[in-house]
């Protein structure tokens, strides 16, 4: 009898710990939790282009295409780290379409930022008020949409994306 | 450069202490020798913990950990507090307690040198498990990659004075039940006398005294900055704090009865390795990202995997040593109804069940995930109804147990009491009546005054009344309690009785709060160093000469694009008027005022605590 007695801290802490690992395991992650947004359509948007400001570019014009849409800005450097990804992707989907959002950035340093580490866009729009960002619920930079041709979103990310994120989450939708 | 420094100074500790475990087996030294390494690695620790802050007070961004936290705009006190405001640096506070704790235990005297030797090499140890963890997935010295000349900036949230010193205490408090942990484990394996119980004592009491004094400037912190008027959330991270301060509680109570001879030796042990084991457990929670919260930084998978099976090590050991090794001497419990010694017993299994439940609500979550993929929150209503209820016979009997004896069941004048107890329960249950009656309200105000007077009788009835230390350590434990009482009455009453009122207004409108005229003088929007403030300036009062500004806003962090809500706070001795300004619809502005009463109770119950744990660690 006191011998389970004692065992029972040792079967309890393997308890604990046998779920916790599961847990872990399983790639959960309670921080970012599915987005109110997603499989739902694509907000409604209008924004012209950083260099011409009669290009203009609307919900509509990404219909029957599947796009991908990343808002960034000059002065948020996690954009700067995950900036090279998106050559890859331009790369391997051509038939993909970039969109970039611009936020919050005076388009003299967005036009600067995009010259010194290129360009790999479709179509850059400005987000100048940060009014899109918003219809998004975009809750900081970077972050990254995917949208599938019949314009809902597939799949949201939080933050510079990776090559593990791109191979393991991004790539299986495309 | 001081990346470079800090970096080698831990990885040197932990070399030290690879050092100071073998030496164990293999290199054997003199006890002068052996101290003097364990002080060294301790000083560097400290030394890698001061590199890693020097590098945030000069805003070193070419320290990845400094560029991914840090600021240059922010002020110097947030600069510091940043180093463990952030994943990597807390694990690195973590480590440098440790040691501290170590460095302090290195100077014991009065007790056998083996045993010491002993607990410092399981401290060793520990250290070991946990410099390895920082090295290898959590460094906060790696160097950033791209040249960069401003840094991302700290979770505004945490940018608060309270918060800048909440970290270091709460830490000392779980950290020190290392110590604690590593005295009953070297207990065990020497089976010696039982001069390691006193040692024991005063150090859980010491570690008891920080983690309430940390859990005390958490939750007034969140008090004040989080905006919700309240102070207690039943958050996952809170309960992590508050079960090794429940199971420490029980562990310091427990250890009193070794003044009495009745020493339940394995149940102190049990309750040893627990209160350590918990406050790991609690660190893997937060820091493996398990738990969502304000505490939670990145998460990253393999970071949780390896403190998980540091948790695994340190409590499977700890159990297992406690299971092949169990203390054989004990003395018989003389159980009475009801005398000190029973009272002491109920009062620890209510306090383990208590522990337990908590447990359960807080790991539910993730059992309910794995086994069903479904993502439920176990919140306030659980917890209140099955903790609460847990305590409260606990409290009823914590008002008399000191008075109790060791050895019979009679009570001292105990008419007396009984007669106070009637009294006081007449003349709360009229109270109650007349204002809102409330069952929990009741209740509560009843065992909190009950606690406070049942202290005061005993004091004076027993006690010649003398105005010197060696009183005061006496009546110590009745001090103790007396605290307990006014916190439950300001838990209490802040609860059961805050009453809320909601208005939408424009400048220059007048309202009535509490019978107190309010007027809402304008909204002002600053700049300030690093961030834009927008405040609500209200005059309360404002009939009167001497009427009271309050200041309610939001402030907003434009390198994290965050906002925090501020509220205005008007504090008074019986209430706290708690004003939070919403948004503006329709050029009015949401306003919500919070009445608190007795809310300033329970930060004096807890500061009443705190001095009698620091009284009892001097009192052998």
């Amino acid at each position: 009898m006191n011998r389970i007695f004692i065992l029972t801290p040792l079967i309890v802490l393997l308890v604990i710990c046998i779920f916790s690992l599961v847990y872990l395991l399983s790639g959960k992650d309670p921080n970012k939790p599915p987005s109110a947004l997603l499989n739902k359509d694509v907000p409604v948007f209008e924004s012209s282009s950083l260099y011409n400001s009669k290009d203009i570019i609307k919900t509509k014009d990404i219909k029957n295409k599947k796009t991908l849409i990343n808002f960034f800005a000059s002065w948020c450097s996690p954009c700067k780290i995950e900036h090279p990804l998106f050559f890859e992707i331009r790369k391997k989907y051509p038939e993909l379409y970039l969109l970039g959002f611009n936020h919050k950035d005076p388009p003299s340093d967005a036009k600067k930022y995009l010259e010194d580490d290129g360009n790999p866009y479709d179509f850059v729009g400005v987000d100048s008020d940060g009014l899109i960002a918003l219809e998004f619920g975009v809750f900081g930079l970077p972050e990254t949409y995917l949208i599938n041709e019949d314009g809902k979103i597939i799949y949201k990310f939080m933050g510079p994306i990776t090559m593990d994120i791109l191979k393991n989450e991004i790539e299986p939708l495309l | 450069m001081s990346s470079l420094v800090g970096f080698l100074s831990l990885v040197f500790a932990i070399g030290i202490n690879f050092y100071l475990f073998l030496s164990r087996y293999i290199f054997k030294f003199k006890k002068q020798k052996f101290n003097l390494f364990i002080r060294l690695s301790s000083l560097l620790t400290l030394l890698s913990f001061f590199s890693l802050m020097y590098a945030y007070v000069v805003s070193d961004f070419s320290n990845y950990n400094v560029f991914q936290n840090s600021h240059s705009n922010k002020p110097l006190i947030y600069k510091i507090s940043g180093t463990w405001g952030n994943h990597e640096g807390s694990m690195l506070l973590w480590l440098s307690i440790l040691s501290i704790f170590s460095f302090f235990f290195s100077f014991t005297k009065n007790i056998d040198e083996s045993f010491q030797r002993l607990t410092l090499i399981i401290q060793s140890l520990l250290h070991i498990l946990f410099g390895l963890f920082i090295v290898f997935t959590s460094n906060p010295f790696l160097v950033n990659s791209i040249l960069v000349n401003e840094g991302l900036g700290l979770n505004p949230i945490l940018q608060d004075p309270g918060l800048a010193v909440h970290p270091p205490i709460l830490y000392a408090g779980y950290v020190g039940y290392s110590i604690v942990f590593s005295i009953a484990i070297a207990g065990l394996f020497q089976n010696t006398d039982d001069e390691w119980l006193y040692v024991a004592k005063k150090w859980s009491l010491i570690s008891w005294t920080f983690l309430t004094g940390g859990i005390a400037l958490g939750s007034y912190w969140a008090y004040y900055e989080l905006g919700w008027g309240g102070w207690w959330f039943w958050d996952p991270v809170e309960n992590i704090s508050l079960m090794p301060w429940i199971a420490g509680l029980a562990l310091v109570h427990s250890l009193m009865m070794v003044r009495g001879e009745q020493a339940i030796k394995k149940w102190i042990v049990f309750l040893s390795i627990l209160c350590f084991s918990l406050s790991v457990f609690g660190t893997f929670l937060v820091r493996s990202g398990i738990l969502t919260s304000v505490h939670s930084f990145a998460a990253d998978a393999s970071r949780g995997i390896f403190i998980l099976l540091i948790f695994f090590i340190v409590t499977g050991f700890g159990f297992l040593v406690f299971l092949l090794k169990e203390p054989k001497k004990s003395n018989a419990l003389n159980l009475l109804f009801i005398n000190k010694v029973s009272a002491l017993v109920i009062n620890n299994v209510l306090m383990i069940i208590a522990t337990l439940t908590i447990l359960l609500g807080t790991i539910y979550p993730i059992i309910i995930e794995v086994l069903y993929n479904k993502r439920i929150s176990v919140g306030g209503p659980y917890f209140n109804s099955t903790v609460i209820p847990i305590m409260i016979p606990g409290f009823l009997l914590m008002s008399v147990a000191p008075i109790l004896s060791w050895q019979t069941n009679k009570i001292d004048n105990s008419k007396k009491y009984v007669l106070a107890f009637i009294v006081l329960s007449v003349l709360v249950l009229i109270q109650s009546y007349f204002l809102n009656f409330n069952t929990w309200g009741f209740v509560g105000l009843l065992l909190g005054l009950w606690i406070i007077l049942a202290s005061i009788i005993a004091i004076f009835s027993s006690y010649k009344i003398k105005i010197n230390i060696k009183f005061f350590k006496i009546i110590n434990p009745h001090v103790a309690h007396i605290g307990v009482g006014i916190a439950i009455i300001g838990i209490t009453c802040s609860s059961v009785f805050q009453n809320e009122l909601d208005f939408n207004l424009n400048e220059g409108d007048k309202f009535i709060v509490n019978g107190k005229t309010v007027l809402f003088e304008k909204i002002e929007t600053t700049n300030e160093i690093n961030f834009q403030s927008l405040r609500g300036k209200f005059l309360f009062d404002v009939e009167k000469n001497q009427s009271k500004e309050i200041e309610a806003g939001k402030n907003y962090y434009p390198v994290s694009k965050m906002i925090t809500s501020e509220a205005g706070i008007l504090h008074q001795w019986n209430k706290d008027i708690y004003f939070i300004l919403g948004d503006q619809k329709n050029n009015e502005w949401f306003v919500k005022v919070l009445i608190n009463p007795f809310v300033s109770f329970i930060w004096l119950g807890v500061i009443i605590m705190m001095y009698s744990g620091l009284i009892a660690v001097s009192r052998r």
